[in-house]
C-alpha cells in the first residue's frame, strides 16, 4: 500500500532552517535570503503550482533580481530589495524554471565553476524552501543514498518496519513535494545513476522489504535538479533511459568581459564579508583579474597575441577565488589592499594543477602579453614582475 | 509589400507620446471614409484580418503598397497556375544616363548603371491574401508605391551611391516608443515582440487587430528615427502612395468609402496634407516580372532582406488557424522538427513531441504571452532534444529546427507571362549540350570535360559563364589549370537547385543570354579591376575559360596597361601566374601566343623591377610577397633558359634582401636566393649562426628570418642541412630563457612549413649532431640492436638533457 506522505509546509512560511547567521560560515540560500523570499512569497500574485512556495514568476523574478518589493517582516512595513542571483541568459532561468514545473528532471551541465550549484541551490530555495535535499554524486555513491537505508541494529532487534527506515533525501523530497538536489551525477557508476530511472518514470520507490507499506509515492511538487560538468560528461555518461527523463540546460562559461567583471565584484564582496574582511579590492584590479582569466581562457590577447591554452577550466568562480585568496593575504601578509601583485601570486595554484605544462602557459602570458603591457602600465608590470617570481 | 533597400539611426523624443492625442489620432484615420489597413509583410495573423475585413467591407478598387511600376504584372500573381512564394521583380537601366550614375553605380561611364528590386509574396502575405481577395470581389488593384529607382539620388557634386539595404521593418525598431517596450517588456528581437503583441491566432475580431495595429503604428511614428525615415525614402513614398489613390478614385469615378489601402502601419498616419509631389522617376529600361521564388529567399538566413525568419511555420500558423486548429500549431511545429532529426537517426518519440508542447505552453505563459510563439517553441526544443551543449551537441537539433522552420517550398509562375530570354537560353543551352539529366535530378552529377574535345570545350565555356555570373548549377571540382598541371581536364560538380532561375533572373540586367550576361558582367569586372594587374590577367583567363573571344582583346589591352602602371610585386606575380597559364594553353591551340608571349616578358621584367619595392612591406602584405616569390621562381625555374632574363630576379631579389628591414621577408628573399641556386645553403646558415652573437634584441628575429627563408625554400636550403641545423643549434645556445620564448613561435611556425620526410632529415642532421646515432644505423638495425640503440640513445639523451635549463 502506499504510504501516506507528510502534509507540505504551508506556501510562505519561514525557511525551515534558520540557525543564527553567526553560527554557520556558509547559510543555505533560504536563510541567507529569506526576507527577499518572505517579500515575494507576500507579493506573489499568482498561484504556485502545487507544493510550490512561489509561482513560477516570482522563482523567476527571486533569480533574476531587479525589483523591490514591499513586505511586511517580522511586523514592520519595509522595502526589500531582490538581488540578482544568476548572471546570465535569463531565458536560461526560465527554461529551467519552466522544467521543474514539468514531468521531467533538470540537468544542468556546463564547465566547472560556470554556477551550476549555485543556480540549483537557489531553485531549490524558492521553490521548496530548502536546498539541503541535496545527494553528492561520488565514485562511491550507492543505490541505498539515493533511494533508503535501515537502522541495522533496530532491523536485528525489531525487523524492517517503517519507524526503522532511513530515508534518503531523495525520499524526503519526494514526500513533502520537494526538489531533490543531486551533485555531479555523472561522478555516479552507471548502476547507480539507474536507481533514478525508476524514481523519475514512476515517481515512486519500492520498498519491498515492507509488505504492507511497500511504495513510497512522491506528491505534486517533487522533482529533481542534477548538475554535472561537460569535463565528466565521458566519465559515467548517463544511459539513454535516464537522459530522456532530464531537460539538459547548458550554462555556458560568461560571455563577456563586462559581465565577468560584475560577478567577480558581486560575489568577492559577499565572501568578503562573510569572512569578515576588511581587504580593499578595487575595480581596476577586478579588471585586470578577468582579463587574465578570458585571455588564458580563449587563448588569444585581446591585442591578437596566441597563447597556449592550459588544460584546467579558468571559469569566473575560478576568478573569485583568486580574488577572494588574494584577500586573504593583503588582509594577512599585506597592506589591506589587493593589488595585481596579489593577484599574480595567487594565479599559479589556480593555472597550474594537474599538468605541470600549463606552468608553460602562465609563462607565455606573462612573457609575450604582460611583460608588453607592463611596459606602459604599472599595473601590468606589478603583475608580470610578481607572476615570473612565483613561476 | 516589402522591398529590399537601406540604414541607420538618430535620437527620437518620447516626449511626443502622448495617449490621448494617440487615440484622436487613430480614430481619426480609422474613421475615414477611405478604408485604411495597417499590415506587415508575411504576417499570417495580418493575412487573416484582411481578409475578414475584405470580405466584409467588399471594396470595388484596393490599393496595395506595391511597386507601382508592376501594376502591369499584378494579374499573373493570382493567376489560377501561380503559387506562391513568387516575387515580383523589377528592374531599371540607364541608359541614356539621365542620373549621372553612369561609371558611379556601374564600372565605367559608357556601361548604363543598372538596379533592381524583389517584392517577394507567399500565400500568406497580406498583400497577397488582399490580392486574392480583390480577385474574388472582382475589385480592381491598383499598387501604389514609388518606383524602386526614383528614390535614386542623381549625381551632383558629390555624387554618392544609395545607402545600403534596410526593411521597413527599422522604421518600427529604430523608433524611441519600441525601444522602450522591447526593454520593458524584455523582448530579444523585434520578431518576438511581433509575435507576442499581434500573432495571436486566437483573435477573431478584425476591426479590434486593426484598431491594435494602428495604434502601435501611431506610437512608433510619433516617435520614429528621422534618419531611418529619410534613408527609406518614406515621404516621397507616401506621396506616391496619396497621388495614386487620388488620381485613381477621380479617374475611376469610385467613391473613397469604395476602395480600401493595404499598406505598412506605419504609413497609415502619411500626411494627407502634404503638399509637395513624388519624385518624378527617371527615364530609363524599365522590366517587370513575376518570378518562382522558395521559401529559402523568403527566410532571413538567406540575407536577401524582405523576408521572415521562419516562412514554413508561419505558413502552417496561417493553414492551422484557417483550419479552426490554432491549439495545434506548437505541436505540430515541434512534429515537423522531431522528423527532421530523425531523418538524420535521432531517437526522438511522440513523448518527445508531448513534452516539448508541453513545455512552450508553460514558457509562454510564464513569459506573460497570450500564446505560444516560435521563440518558447524553439527553446523548448532546445531544452527538450538537446542533451549537451546547444553550440556543440545542438547543431543537429539547429539545422532540423531551420530545416523545419524555414521548409523548401518553391514557387510557380503561370505560364502566360511567359520566361525571360535568359532563362530560355539557360535549359536551351542546357539541352543542346545534353546536360539535360541535371536537371531531372536533386542530386550532384559529377563531370569530367577534355577540353581539346569541342563538346566539352562548349560545356566547359557555359559551366564557367554559370560560375562567373554566380548562378548556383555548377562547380569546379578540380582543375589542371596551372602551370604545373593538366590545362584540358576539368571535373565539375553538378546540381540544379530552386535558387538556379532565380538567379539567372537576376543576371537579366546585364543580357538576354547567358553568354552575353557573362560578357557585360566581364567587362565590368575588367573596368573595375584596371588598377590591378593579377586582377585584370584573372580576368583574361576568364574570358579564355568562358570562351568570350570578342573580350579577349579588350582584356589583353587592360592587362597590359595594368602591367604598366602597376608598382606591387605580388600583384604582378599573380599576373604572371594567370599569363603563364594562358601560354601553355595558347601553345597547344596554336593561337595568340604571340601577344600572351610579349605580355609574359613584360611582366615578368615589371614584376622584377618591383620587387624590391616590396621590402618593407606591412605585416598583412607579406604572404602575397612570399607567394609571388614562389610563383615568380617557379616560372622562371620551367622556362626555357633564354626566356627570361633569371640575372634581373636574382638582382632584384638580392637588392630586395640587402634592403629589407623584416626579418621575415629577409629570409624569404635569402631562401629563394638560394632555391634558385643564387646562393648557398652555407651562407643562409651563416646568417643565422650570425644572430648568435648579436644583442638579444636582434637574436630575437631569428626565429622570423628561419620562418621567411623556409617560406621559399624546402629543397635546395635542405642540401645545406647540416650546416642549418649547426646554425640553429649555436644560436639556441646562445639564447636565454626569455628569448628562446619570443623566437620559438616563429622557429615552431618555420619547421613547420617543412614536409615530413624534410622534418626526418633535419632530425637526422640533429641526432647525428649530438652523436646519439647515425642516421644509417637507425634506419638498418635489426630488433636486437634496435634495442641496444635505444638504450643508449636514452641514457645518451639524459646526460644531455641534465645540462639543458629546463
Amino acid at each position: 500500500m502506499a504510504k501516506k506522505s507528510d502534509s507540505p509546509p504551508p506556501a510562505a512560511s519561514p525557511p525551515a532552517v534558520s540557525p543564527p547567521a553567526e553560527e554557520v560560515l556558509r547559510e543555505p540560500a533560504e536563510v541567507r535570503y529569506a526576507q527577499q523570499l518572505l517579500a515575494l512569497a507576500q507579493n506573489d500574485a499568482e498561484t504556485p503550482p502545487a507544493n510550490w512556495r512561489l509561482s513560477p514568476r516570482s522563482v523567476l523574478a527571486y533569480v533574476v533580481g531587479g525589483k523591490t518589493l514591499k513586505a511586511k517582516i517580522d511586523g514592520k512595513a519595509v522595502e526589500v530589495p531582490i538581488t540578482r542571483k544568476f548572471f546570465g541568459d535569463d531565458g536560461i532561468v526560465e527554461r529551467a524554471i519552466v522544467t521543474l514545473a514539468s514531468e521531467r528532471a533538470l540537468l544542468l551541465i556546463g564547465e566547472p565553476g560556470t554556477g551550476k550549484s549555485w543556480l540549483s541551490e537557489h531553485l531549490a530555495a524558492a521553490i521548496s524552501g530548502t536546498s539541503t535535499l541535496t545527494i553528492q554524486g561520488t565514485a562511491g555513491t550507492t543505490e541505498e543514498h539515493i533511494k533508503y537505508s535501515w537502522n541495522i541494529a533496530r532491523v536485528i532487534a525489531e525487523g524492517p518496519r517503517p519507524a526503522n527506515l532511513i530515508p534518503s533525501p531523495t525520499m524526503v523530497a519526494m514526500r513533502s513535494g520537494g526538489l531533490l538536489r543531486f551533485e555531479e551525477l555523472t561522478r555516479c557508476v552507471p548502476d547507480v545513476q539507474d536507481a533514478l530511472v525508476s524514481i523519475l518514470s514512476d515517481k515512486a520507490i519500492a520498498v519491498p522489504e515492507l509488505p504492507d507499506s511497500n511504495m513510497v509515492w512522491a506528491r505534486p511538487g517533487f522533482n529533481v535538479i542534477a548538475t554535472a560538468n561537460t569535463r565528466d560528461q565521458g566519465v559515467n555518461e548517463l544511459s539513454a533511459a535516464l537522459k530522456r527523463r532530464f531537460n539538459y540546460i547548458y550554462i555556458p562559461i560568461v560571455g563577456d568581459q563586462k559581465t565577468e567583471v560584475k560577478i567577480v565584484q558581486e560575489r568577492s564582496r559577499e565572501l568578503l564579508e562573510r569572512y569578515n574582511l576588511p581587504a580593499k579590492l578595487t575595480p581596476s584590479v577586478i579588471e585586470l583579474l578577468a582579463t587574465v582569466f578570458r585571455e588564458i581562457r580563449n587563448g588569444k590577447s585581446s591585442d591578437g597575441v596566441s597563447l597556449k591554452k592550459p588544460t584546467t577550466t579558468l571559469s569566473t568562480a575560478e576568478a573569485i577565488g583568486v580574488a577572494l585568496d588574494s584577500a586573504l593575504h593583503a588582509r594577512f601578509f599585506g597592506g589591506g589592499e589587493v593589488g595585481p601583485a596579489d593577484i599574480a601570486r595567487n594565479m599559479v595554484g589556480v593555472v597550474v594543477k594537474e599538468d605541470q605544462e600549463d606552468r608553460d602557459s602562465l609563462k607565455e602570458y606573462a612573457t609575450l602579453v604582460a611583460k608588453k603591457r607592463g611596459v606602459k602600465e604599472k599595473a601590468w608590470k606589478e603583475f608580470h614582475d610578481a607572476l615570473v617570481e612565483q613561476l | 509589400m516589402k522591398r529590399t533597400q537601406s540604414t541607420p539611426a538618430d535620437g527620437f523624443d518620447l516626449a511626443e507620446l502622448d495617449s490621448a492625442e494617440i487615440a484622436r489620432q487613430v480614430e481619426a484615420v480609422l474613421a475615414e471614409p477611405l478604408y485604411w489597413f495597417g499590415v506587415r509583410h508575411h504576417s499570417p495573423t495580418v493575412a487573416r484580418h484582411l481578409a475578414s475585413a475584405l470580405a466584409s467591407r467588399r471594396p470595388k478598387l484596393i490599393f496595395i503598397e506595391g511597386p507601382y511600376e508592376a501594376n502591369e504584372v499584378a494579374r499573373h500573381v493570382v493567376d489560377a497556375k501561380t503559387e506562391p512564394p513568387v516575387a515580383i521583380y523589377t528592374s531599371y537601366r540607364d541608359d541614356d544616363n539621365v542620373l549621372g550614375l553612369n561609371g558611379v553605380l556601374s564600372p565605367a561611364p559608357e556601361i548604363p548603371a543598372r538596379m533592381a528590386a524583389w517584392y517577394p509574396l507567399t500565400a500568406y502575405s497580406p498583400e497577397y491574401v488582399a490580392m486574392k481577395s480583390a480577385a474574388a470581389l472582382g475589385a480592381e488593384v491598383v499598387f501604389i508605391d514609388l518606383p524602386h529607382y526614383a528614390l535614386v539620388e542623381r549625381a551632383g557634386d558629390a555624387a554618392k551611391p544609395p545607402p545600403p539595404a534596410l526593411d521597413d521593418d527599422a522604421l518600427v525598431t529604430t523608433s524611441g516608443f519600441y525601444q522602450q517596450l522591447a526593454a520593458a517588456g524584455g523582448f530579444k528581437s523585434w520578431n518576438e515582440a511581433w509575435d507576442t503583441l499581434f500573432e495571436n491566432p486566437h483573435g477573431t475580431d478584425h476591426e479590434a487587430f486593426r484598431r491594435e495595429l494602428a495604434t502601435f503604428c501611431c506610437a512608433v511614428r510619433r516617435t520614429s528615427n528621422r534618419s531611418t525615415e529619410a534613408a527609406l525614402g518614406t515621404l516621397p513614398r507616401e506621396r506616391h502612395f496619396l497621388k495614386v489613390i487620388r488620381e485613381t478614385l477621380a479617374q475611376r469615378k469610385i467613391k473613397p468609402d469604395e476602395a480600401a489601402v493595404v499598406c505598412g502601419g506605419f504609413h497609415l498616419f502619411l500626411d494627407r496634407n502634404d503638399a509637395e509631389p513624388p519624385p518624378t522617376p527617371p527615364e530609363g529600361t524599365v522590366y517587370s516580372t513575376v518570378v518562382p521564388y522558395s521559401y529559402f529567399r523568403v527566410s532571413e538566413m538567406a540575407g536577401y532582406g524582405a523576408g521572415n525568419r521562419a516562412p514554413q511555420f508561419y505558413q502552417s500558423c496561417y493553414e492551422l488557424t484557417a483550419a479552426g486548429r490554432a491549439g495545434d500549431i506548437a505541436l505540430e511545429h515541434a512534429i515537423a522538427v522531431l522528423r527532421q532529426m530523425r531523418k538524420g537517426g535521432e531517437p526522438l518519440s511522440t513523448a518527445d513531441a508531448i513534452a516539448i508542447t508541453h513545455h512552450a505552453g508553460m514558457l509562454a505563459q510564464l513569459r506573460g504571452r497570450s500564446h505560444t510563439t516560435l521563440d518558447d517553441i524553439d527553446d523548448a526544443l532546445i531544452t527538450c532534444c538537446c542533451k549537451g551543449d546547444p553550440s556543440d551537441e545542438g547543431l543537429k537539433l539547429r539545422a532540423a529546427i531551420d530545416a523545419a522552420s524555414i521548409g523548401t517550398k518553391i514557387g510557380k509562375v503561370t505560364p502566360k507571362l511567359g520566361r525571360l530570354p535568359i532563362v530560355s537560353d539557360f535549359y536551351s543551352e542546357i539541352s543542346e549540350l545534353d546536360l539535360g539529366e541535371v536537371l531531372g535530378k536533386e542530386k550532384k552529377l559529377s563531370v569530367r570535360l577534355d577540353k581539346r574535345e569541342p563538346l566539352a570545350a562548349r560545356r566547359s565555356a557555359l559551366l564557367h559563364r554559370l560560375v562567373f555570373l554566380e548562378i548556383p548549377f555548377a562547380a569546379l571540382a578540380s582543375t589542371g589549370g596551372d602551370f604545373a598541371g593538366t590545362i584540358f581536364r576539368e571535373d565539375w560538380q553538378l546540381k540544379w537547385t530552386p535558387q538556379t532561375e532565380p538567379a539567372l533572373i537576376e543576371q537579366n540586367l546585364y543580357g538576354d543570354r547567358v553568354e552575353s550576361a557573362a560578357l557585360n558582367r566581364l567587362r565590368e569586372a575588367i573596368a573595375a579591376a584596371s588598377a590591378s594587374a593579377g586582377d585584370t590577367c584573372e580576368r583574361l583567363v576568364r574570358a579564355v575559360d568562358m570562351d568570350l573571344p570578342d573580350l579577349v582583346p579588350i582584356a589583353q589591352d587592360a592587362a597590359g596597361q595594368a602591367i604598366d602602371h602597376d608598382p606591387a610585386f605580388p600583384s604582378l606575380a599573380a599576373a604572371l601566374r594567370h599569363l603563364a597559364v594562358l601560354d601553355r594553353y595558347a601553345a597547344f591551340q596554336g593561337t595568340q601566343r604571340a601577344t600572351i608571349e610579349a605580355l609574359l616578358v613584360r611582366c615578368y621584367d615589371r614584376a622584377c623591377f618591383a620587387l624590391p619595392g616590396s621590402a618593407a612591406v606591412p605585416d598583412e602584405e607579406q604572404k602575397g610577397v612570399v607567394d609571388g616569390l614562389v610563383s615568380v621562381a617557379d616560372i622562371l625555374q620551367r622556362a626555357a633558359p633564354d626566356r627570361f632574363d633569371r640575372a634581373l630576379f636574382a638582382d632584384a631579389t638580392r637588392r630586395a634582401a640587402e634592403d629589407s628591414p623584416v626579418p621575415f621577408l629577409r629570409g624569404a628573399f635569402l631562401g629563394l636566393l638560394c632555391e634558385i641556386r643564387e646562393l648557398p645553403a652555407e651562407t643562409l646558415a651563416a646568417e643565422l649562426s650570425g644572430l648568435a652573437r648579436a644583442a638579444p634584441d636582434l637574436m630575437i628575429t631569428a626565429g622570423d628570418l628561419l620562418d621567411g627563408m623556409l617560406a621559399v625554400s624546402h629543397t635546395s636550403i635542405m642540401l645545406g642541412a647540416d650546416a642549418l641545423v649547426a646554425a640553429v643549434d649555436e644560436l639556441l645556445q646562445a639564447a636565454d630563457w626569455d628569448s628562446f620564448l619570443v623566437m620559438l613561435p616563429r622557429m615552431r611556425a618555420a619547421i613547420e612549413r617543412l614536409s615530413p620526410s624534410h622534418r626526418n632529415s633535419l632530425a637526422e642532421c640533429v641526432a647525428v649532431r649530438y652523436g646519439l646515432a647515425t642516421a644509417a644505423e637507425l634506419r638498418t638495425v635489426g630488433n636486437l640492436a634496435a634495442t641496444a640503440l635505444v638504450a643508449r640513445l636514452d641514457a645518451a639523451t639524459a646526460a644531455v638533457l641534465q645540462d639543458w635549463p629546463l
